[in-house]
């Protein structure tokens, strides 16, 4: 144990400097610093689900800007949507989207969530997440990079 | 002849009445006579109970009545709790039974049955000598027995439970029979008044009173000797089980009181430090049983053997103030013992009343397949709802009031008599009451929302329907007396508390109209007002709620469904984590089976749970028992082999030995 702490204490903190904040986005007022967020696969090959994972891990660290993910979109203010949405997952995300408290905001992560991306004119596809429920922020890149990630929620909470 | 003796002379009179006419009136017209003089036997033996605890005793002999001992009756106030409340229970399973039998139990010797094991639930506490107790107590084991076998063509479980009933009852009777015999046989005359004045010799007290804690505890069903209960209690038609549940288990705690306390006139400690450690041991296994099990009537069994548990920690904690000489904190754990009896009743009558609506309604008595009986029963469910909130001990709750007297007596007593019971038996025993009123709101939480809420789990709940008007009567008067003993316990409390204060010889441990205080030890409560309290919480919570403006969504559901009734919580998985808690005491029997398509080990094609819980008690202490005799029977078979030529072998060689026995002898 005592071994356990003077570990920790000789690594000291991990996490990547904070970059400087970006400009905050226009739900970051209503949201006042603290954003949970719900995670929906809408159909993602996961490449975007192991970035999500890896901007809320120890080097990017998403919730010391006051992101945080949560297991229900009933506990959430945002969703973040990866994947192009497909046919069966069209319905459940119309639904996940009903039942997040007002105000919510949707961030589509991922090219595929954007236009579909490498799945475009599948024919599971429906189309992308905009087409099915309104996106307000977007991130770019398949997959996007970790700090794309921080950086669109950072714009959400303002910090 | 004064009020007690004129109404219990009617009430019995209506009861074997009603017997007579079972027998006579014709089908159509019999269950509302027979309903009417069980419900009016039950209203005069109350009125009968209440006039003898207000101190107005009765008694009378009739020795031409029967050969030997004759028929002694005497009323007094501690018979007189126990006749009230025997006779409120029978006047609402009186109204119930007027519509229940009409499905199937409106023949002769059921309905002739019925009234006459009532008239002998009157007859054992208002018993005057040791014969007449013993014969009114083998009326009521017999009467009740034709009526727990009622359904014996419907069911095959039936049999079995009345012959668990009829050898343990009779077991029962035996240990009865030794210990009043023993006890009769020193004094000569059998009246109680005799052997109260008698001079008791302490080496046969000790074994009076095993022998009666064995055999009154059984009827009570406490610990090693419930086994019965469960059975019995589900089998019975259910305002038979009510009756058997709310009054017939009480007169177990009415016989250890008589010959503890009044016949035997107090005794030694370890008397009552027996009594508390059964009653603890019943109480916390009863309720761990009723929490894990499924079958509702037979959850309501278990119960009542937690119940009764609770009882018996009052009585033997009381005896052993007593013993100690501490007479006024003797009075308030009696005081707790004949609340609680009291308010058991209540609840209990209601509980199996109700769940006697739900099996005439659905046919249903496994929780598993019950549920969303709300909207089709909602009569039903308000009264199973009052009586599930009643049951576990929360406020508003008689339960709740006669519970805290109880860990109020356990409490302070904890500085008086000898070091093991006030330094180590009464802490314990309050933690098993805590234990016990923790399980039973988990108990009864289960049984309700399961049982009653959310979707039907069957066809047979989803084509439920409403009970006959008699039946909700019935329902409604257990439900008053319930909602009256929660508001205003104090209306009754001071004559129980006189009661147990005459038993013990102080005053009453319990005064006050509106607040409950007690006398010797500081503690007040006030359950009107905390009714009130709650009332004005709940109404306060009820208004900011309604103000805020409301948003219409759909049930979350993962964004999948519709959610089926398959997706529901069963009494089975809600019993679940207890269960797991519990394990080592329960030892459940599980086992899970995962079934896979061929192609693939990955793809899960079925999965099956299966649990059996047996009830650990009977497994290690009757089985073993049960295969003695059963191979002791195998073995007596081979003399007895169907050979003709062998028996007359028996024959002749009994005549030689005989002859040369008579030659040897001479």
């Amino acid at each position: 144990m005592i071994g356990l702490w003077r570990k920790i204490r000789r690594t000291g903190r991990v996490a990547e400097p904070a970059p400087p904040a970006p400009e905050a986005g226009p739900a970051a007022p209503a949201l006042s610093g603290s954003v949970q967020i719900r995670h929906v696969d809408a159909g993602s090959c996961n490449g975007c689900e192991v970035e999500i994972g890896s901007a809320f891990g120890p080097v990017h660290d998403a919730e010391r800007y006051g992101a945080r993910l949560v297991a229900s979109p009933r506990h959430a203010d945002a969703l973040i949507v990866t994947g192009p949405v497909t046919r069966n997952m069209a319905e459940p995300l119309r639904r996940t989207y009903e039942a997040v408290p007002r105000p919510r905001v949707v961030v589509a992560v991922g090219d595929c969530a954007r236009n579909c991306g490498v799945f475009a004119g599948a024919y599971g596809v429906v189309g992308p997440v905009s087409e099915i429920v309104p996106v307000d922020a977007e991130v770019a890149g398949c997959p996007p990079r970790p700090e794309a990630i921080v950086a669109a929620l950072r714009g959400l909470t303002g910090r | 002849m004064n009020v007690t003796g004129v109404a219990l002379v009617a009430a019995l009179v209506a009861g074997f009445g009603g017997g007579v006419a079972g027998l006579v009136v014709p089908r159509t017209v019999r269950p509302v006579v027979v309903g009417a003089c069980v419900a009016a036997a039950g209203a005069l033996a109350t009125l009968a109970g209440v006039a003898a605890m207000a101190g107005v005793a009765w008694s009378a002999a009739l020795p031409w009545l029967l050969p030997l001992t004759g028929v002694e009756l005497a009323v007094d106030p501690l018979g007189g709790v126990f006749l009230a409340v025997t006779g409120a229970v029978a006047v609402a399973a009186g109204v119930y039974g007027i519509g229940y039998a009409r499905g199937g139990l409106d023949g002769r010797a059921v309905q002739a049955a019925l009234p006459v094991f009532v008239a002998s639930l009157l007859l054992v506490p208002a018993a005057g000598s040791i014969g007449t107790l013993l014969v009114c107590w083998e009326l009521m084991a017999l009467a009740s027995l034709l009526l727990v076998l009622a359904e014996h063509g419907k069911r095959a479980e039936v049999a079995s439970a009345g012959r668990w009933y009829a050898v343990m009852t009779h077991l029962g009777f035996v240990a009865i029979l030794v210990g009043l015999l023993v006890l009769a046989g020193a004094t000569g005359d059998g009246s109680f008044a005799a052997v109260r004045e008698q001079a008791r010799a302490p080496e046969t007290a000790g074994l009076v009173f095993v022998c009666c804690l064995v055999g009154f505890g059984s009827k009570a069903g406490v610990l090693p000797l419930h086994a019965w209960l469960p059975r019995a209690h589900p089998e019975a038609p259910s305002h038979v089980s009510a009756l058997m549940s709310a009054a017939m288990v009480n007169l177990g705690v009415y016989g250890i009181l008589r010959v503890g306390f009044d016949l035997l006139g107090g005794g030694a400690p370890w008397w009552w430090l027996a009594v508390l450690v059964l009653g603890a041991a019943s109480a916390v296994y009863g309720i761990l049983q009723a929490a894990v099990g499924s079958d509702l009537k037979r959850l309501l069994g278990y119960s009542t053997t937690e119940n009764m548990g609770l009882v018996l920690v009052g009585v033997g904690a009381g005896g052993m103030f007593a013993a100690s000489g501490d007479a006024v904190l003797a009075a308030l754990a009696l005081t707790a013992a004949l609340l609680h009896v009291v308010a058991h009743a209540a609840f209990k009558t209601l509980l199996f009343l109700a769940a006697g609506s739900v099996l005439h309604g659905t046919g249903l008595r496994d929780l598993d397949a019950m549920g969303g009986l709300r909207p089709v029963m909602p009569f039903t469910t308000v009264a199973f709802g009052l009586g599930a909130l009643t049951a576990s001990a929360l406020p508003p709750g008689a339960a709740f009031v006669s519970e805290w007297v109880l860990l109020q007596a356990l409490v302070h007593g904890a500085g008086s008599g000898t070091v093991v019971a006030s330094s180590i038996v009464l802490p314990v025993a309050v933690g098993a009451v805590a234990l016990t009123a923790g399980l039973a709101v988990a108990t009864f939480v289960k049984a309700f929302g399961v049982g009653f809420l959310a979707r039907p789990r069957s066809a047979a709940a989803a084509e439920a329907h409403e009970s006959p008007p008699t039946m909700l009567a019935g329902m409604a008067l257990a439900g008053l007396a319930c909602v009256g003993l929660a508001v205003l316990p104090t209306v009754v409390l001071p004559a129980v508390a006189g009661v147990a204060g005459g038993v013990t010889g102080s005053g009453p441990a319990v005064t006050g109209a509106v607040t409950i205080q007690l006398t010797g030890v500081s503690g007040t409560m006030s359950p009107l007002l905390l009714v009130a309290a709650l009332a004005v919480a709940t109404a306060l919570v009820a208004a900011v709620v309604s103000r805020r403006s409301a948003r219409r969504a759909r049930l979350w559901d993962c964004g999948g469904g519709p959610m089926s009734a398959r997706m529901e919580y069963t009494a089975t998985s809600f019993a679940e984590p207890l269960q797991r808690v519990f394990d080592n005491v329960l030892a459940p029997d599980q086992d899970v089976d995962v079934t896979h398509y061929e192609e693939s080990r990955y793809l899960v094609r079925a999965v099956a749970y299966r649990r059996t819980l047996r009830d650990r008690v009977e497994h290690r202490l009757y089985e073993p028992v049960l295969a003695a005799v059963r191979g002791w029977g195998r073995a007596g078979r081979r003399l007895a082999d169907g050979s003709v030529h062998r028996y007359l072998t028996y024959g002749f060689a009994t005549l030689c030995g005989l002859l040369v026995l008579m030659v040897v002898t001479r």
